[in-house]
């Protein structure tokens, strides 16, 4: 009874870790073992032999270190250009007043839900006017102009305490003052939770950047899986590979900030009224 | 941390500043207006603005080369009259009606799980980094993954089960199935964010509130209905919100899955969308169809800032 | 006199030797990936490496799944490529999108290139012409064959050099195949939607059927024809119990379990690393004609925006030329079969291991002219969506062959009639 109660819970934990991992697991094992095992009839768990062919073709075939590279630079435009636009907006829809706020508030959330495929044709008219096409800004700009982050970042804003605010107001401090001064150190788990989201959106985003990227140099991991994948057939070996060398780096991300991460979300969600 | 920091302004910067203060202080909508205005104006360009013309273009049979035609609601007119089209929203709210529940609820669970036994149990990062992970890939990985595990011969998930039992379905075959299956796939994908999110939310109870309902003799299922749920309320609502936007935007799971199949059993709106703008290039009635689902999210906001109450903190 | 003259021919001089130092720089994009992709690359390269300085070709490739919609995009934004990809069923819906090469603004490209019809395989280049204005020329024909197993052949007492021709003998083998505890055969690939749809095509074709009428008003394959090819396609994966609904092709084949697979030359990469003893076949004949479903890239010039100058209308005309003459590289590599004839005779081509085991044989049947292409309507993508639809719930067993036919049908007219 006793070994139970202290090891239990231990068993379903990892149970359950385990289970849900098993796709995970299985890609790995593709993504390492021949092509002659990846079509075996039962599923095959254990390789005949080891290999990195699939990887290898990766790099050597495929330009799969720009790519890397390319949605490391897309996505860390796209985390900061939303974090320098939106602290703002958000600010300012939580706690300053102006005519029309929460009207305008109220039509931004309905863009939050818009499937791409709704403006994506104008937009890319437009990208081509502004010759945005195939560059870095032209995939990223529309990321940046998402609601979501002023959104998240509004509910933690407007739950700070007023008190603190108005301390700093009587000290002679001007709006941007309260937001440089109280509100932004307060923020900064709220922060780096909102940062993970957009940077993992922005990683992973796809439809747009299919459309808007079209030189094989400038495209991103996710459209770079894309090309892996062919018309006709799949190549399971190549593609999981793939998969696989892309969700490392986030992976590791998360496991360096895991904790900050948790605790922004902590903050996130106590800053909304019930 | 907080109010540290702050230290004196230069004269000169703080008689400019002060002066620049004192419009902000007759004008305080001005202000306001202008902290919001960068990212309005963005949003204006690259996401208002597209779908406007959107709207317009909507009206028109769209056709540059060979002059488009004012056609008025033609096109709207045309994609009522279609099966196609409805059978498309109705798999939509189907679809969204599985996901939803389906990702919070395991978010949820999970969240209860690493919360309640991870604390002082060493290895909870391993168990927490595994249920994460999927939300790491790429949604046609997601998608490629799953479709191989349901495969018939060489896929894992449906070899053993029909090992198992040889006359379970081949999911992705079933029209009645294959909405299910790419439910399950999502919830896989996207369960792990919403994991953390609500594990955030447990850890803000305090945890006197607990001590003192085991001193009151609450039994678990109360603690979770009357102590947990109402305090992570403000969890709830967050992850609530996000995987509603997932849900209607559901796209690449689908066409690399079922292509929207068997027969149309589950192409739901942004595929059908995709389909008639991009094969077809049917634009206006792409257009169409967009300004429609765009009035159902409007109504589907509205319905969500009534019913969760979010209207109280607008204010 | 003299002098101005000398003055005026070195300034001349220099102006050309400047104006010519710029090569003109063209794009080039393709719906090609891997094998194919990888194939034109190499061909572009010698282009590159044979032109340099004078014209540069960007290959833009690997991006099939929205590659038209691209195409008419990059048109009306003004910023086509100069060189574009267009399979032969979808000339009528892109028309308006391409250059009519024999009309174009600056005057009779296929004449000025000097590049003459008589060299491309017949049926391939008479696809490229609608109301005398011609449109596309002839890169390959690419289309499915039988892929079998001679391992298993073999096994079950088949001569594994003597694949089924007729449907006795394709039957009597796959009833072998099936005794042996082996999937006998599997008609489409991995069974997407739209594989299912060209496998019924091929029935429906080899018995004579149309699709639709002349002008395209009516569907006509809801009749006995039809509905007998869809019969068998259906009865392959439940009753003759040859195979299962829902499964892939391609992976039993790769893994050893299927006897017979009909699929395109693409699959050639995977027979070839899977361990299988394999050997390849035309179609066989089913139902009469030995029709077998394939379709055809061609070279165009997607619509230029106005005044673009002649020299880059020639540049694009001299590429699709080299493309042309260099396309053995274009069947070795990646596997589809040269339109142009005197490519199909080069000597390092028909000693390729890719043309002996396979090549050859779609070769013939793109001679013998049974390679059937796809329905050409501009709104045959909905068209075809509609078919496959009802196809792929019969093929699973939701509804009945009658029943998918009749709602095909129904469909179908309503999109032809529709406005």
């Amino acid at each position: 009874m006793k070994w139970i109660k202290r090891y239990g819970p231990y068993l379903v934990l990892y149970g359950v870790a385990f289970l849900w991992i098993i796709p995970i697991l299985w890609m790995a094992d593709t993504a390492f073992k021949p092509t002659r095992d990846i079509f075996s009839i039962p599923p095959k768990w254990i390789p005949s032999h080891f290999t990195t062919e699939h990887v290898e073709r990766l790099f050597a075939e495929w330009p799969f270190a720009r790519w890397l590279l390319n949605s490391l630079i897309v996505a860390s435009f796209v985390t900061l250009g939303s974090l320098v636009v939106s602290v703002p907006a958000a600010f300012s829809f939580s706690r300053l007043h102006w005519k029309g706020r929460d009207a305008v508030f109220m039509f931004l959330l309905v863009f939050m839900l818009l499937p791409w495929q709704v403006n994506i044709i104008p937009l890319f008219f437009m990208m081509t006017k502004f010759k945005f096409l195939n560059t870095y800004q032209g995939v990223a700009l529309p990321m940046i102009a998402m609601p979501i982050g002023v959104f998240l970042l509004r509910q933690f804003f407007i739950n700070i305490p007023r008190d603190l605010e108005d301390a700093a107001r009587i000290d002679g401090c001007s709006s941007l003052g309260v937001l440089l001064r109280v509100i932004l150190p307060l923020s900064k788990p709220v922060l780096a939770a909102f940062s993970v989201y957009i940077f993992n959106y922005a990683w992973n985003e796809f439809f747009w950047s299919m459309i808007c990227l079209r030189k094989p140099q400038m495209v991103t991991l996710p459209v770079g899986l894309k090309i892996l994948q062919g018309a006709f057939e799949i190549d399971y070996g190549l593609i999981l590979a793939g998969a696989f060398m892309a969700s490392l780096p986030s992976l590791m991300v998360f496991l360096l900030l895991r904790r900050q991460i948790i605790r922004g979300f902590t903050l996130a969600g106590s800053g909304v009224k019930g | 941390m907080g109010l540290k920091g702050r230290g004196t302004i230069p004269a000169p910067f703080s008689k400019m500043r002060n002066r620049i203060g004192r419009f902000f202080y007759r004008h305080p909508g001005v202000e306001g207006f202008l902290f919001a205005l960068p990212y309005m104006a963005l949003w204006a360009v690259f996401l208002a603005w597209p779908v406007v013309y959107g709207i317009y273009i909507s009206l028109f049979d769209w056709d540059p080369l060979r002059g488009s035609k004012f056609v008025g609601l033609a096109n709207y007119l045309e994609l009522f009259r279609e099966p196609r089209f409805w059978n498309a929203v109705v798999n939509t709210f189907k679809f969204a009606g599985m996901t939803i529940p389906l990702i919070l609820g395991l978010g949820f669970v999970f969240a209860l799980m690493v919360w309640g036994w991870g604390r002082k149990r060493r290895g909870i990062v391993v168990v927490q980094a595994s249920l994460f992970f999927p939300y790491l890939l790429n949604v046609s990985i997601v998608a490629i993954v799953w479709k191989w595990l349901l495969e018939r011969d060489v896929g894992l998930f449906q070899h053993y089960l029909n090992s198992i039992f040889p006359s379970a379905p081949v999911f992705l075959t079933e029209p009645a199935w294959a909405l299910p299956a790419i439910a399950v796939a999502t919830a896989w994908w996207l369960a792990g964010y919403r994991m953390l999110v609500f594990q955030a939310g447990l850890e803000e109870i305090p945890v006197e509130l607990f001590e003192s309902a085991e001193i009151d003799g609450a039994r678990p299922y109360h603690k979770l209905v009357h102590l947990i749920l109402p305090l992570i309320k403000p969890s709830l609502l967050f992850a609530l919100v996000l995987t509603t936007i997932s849900a209607f935007r559901t796209f690449g799971q689908v066409l690399i899955m079922t292509e929207g199949g068997p027969g149309w059993a589950s192409e739901v709106l942004a595929l059908y969308l995709y389909r008639v703008g991009f094969d077809y290039f049917d634009i206006g009635k792409a257009a169409a169809s967009g300004v429609v689902l765009l009035f159902l999210i409007l109504v589907i906001t509205l319905l969500g800032v009534r019913i969760l109450g979010l209207k109280s903190e607008l204010q | 006199m003299r002098k101005s003259f000398l003055w005026a021919l070195v300034i001349g001089l220099i102006l050309g030797v400047w104006a010519t130092a710029e090569p003109i720089k063209l794009t080039f994009n393709t719906l090609f990936h891997e094998a194919d992709a990888k194939a034109m690359e190499k061909i572009i390269e010698m282009f590159n490496e044979e032109y340099k300085g004078k014209i540069e070709v960007e290959l833009i490739q690997g991006r099939w799944a929205q590659y038209y919609a691209e195409l008419r995009l990059s048109v009306l934004a003004g910023t086509p490529p100069q060189i574009g990809i267009c399979h032969t069923n979808k000339l009528v819906e892109m028309a308006d999108y391409l250059t009519p090469l024999n009309a174009s603004p600056v005057g009779d490209l296929i004449e000025m290139a000097g590049i003459d019809p008589a060299k491309y395989v017949d049926a391939a280049w008479a696809a490229g012409e609608i109301e005398g204005r011609h449109y596309l020329i002839p890169l390959d024909t690419h289309g499915w064959g039988l892929w079998y197993n001679k391992d298993i052949f073999a096994e079950v007492g088949l001569d594994p050099k003597k694949p089924p021709r007729t449907l006795a003998e394709f039957i009597d083998a796959c009833e072998r195949i099936k005794a042996a505890g082996y999937y006998a055969f599997h008609p489409a690939e991995d069974a997407l939607p739209r594989k299912l749809r060209r496998a019924w095509y091929v029935f429906f074709w080899q018995m004579g059927g149309q699709l639709f009428d002349e002008d395209y008003i009516h569907a006509t394959f809801n009749n006995p024809k039809g509905l007998l090819a869809l019969q068998f396609l259906v009865d392959i994966f439940n009753d003759f119990g040859w195979n299962e609904p829902g499964s892939n092709g391609y992976n039993q084949f790769a893994a050893g379990k299927l006897g017979m697979l009909v699929a395109g030359n693409w699959f050639y990469g995977t027979a070839a690393k899977s361990g299988v003893n394999w050997g390849y076949a035309p179609m066989p004949n089913f139902f009469g004609t030995p029709y077998t479903w394939g379709n055809s890239h061609q070279l165009v010039i997607p619509l230029q925006p106005k005044g673009t100058p002649r020299e880059v209308y020639l540049a694009a005309m001299e590429v699709i030329k080299f493309i042309s003459e260099h396309s053995y590289i274009w069947t070795m590599y990646g596997g589809h079969i040269t339109a142009y004839k005197p490519a199909a005779e080069n000597t390092e081509l028909l000693a390729s291991e890719y043309w002996i085991r396979s090549g050859k044989w779609l070769n013939e049947m793109a001679q013998k002219g049974l390679v059937h292409y796809p329905i050409n309507h501009p709104k045959g993508s909905e068209l075809e969506h509609a078919i496959q639809a009802q196809i792929e719930l019969a093929v699973n067993g939701v509804i009945s062959p009658q029943e998918a036919l009749a709602k095909a049908e129904e469909e179908c007219n309503k999109i032809l009639q529709g406005g």
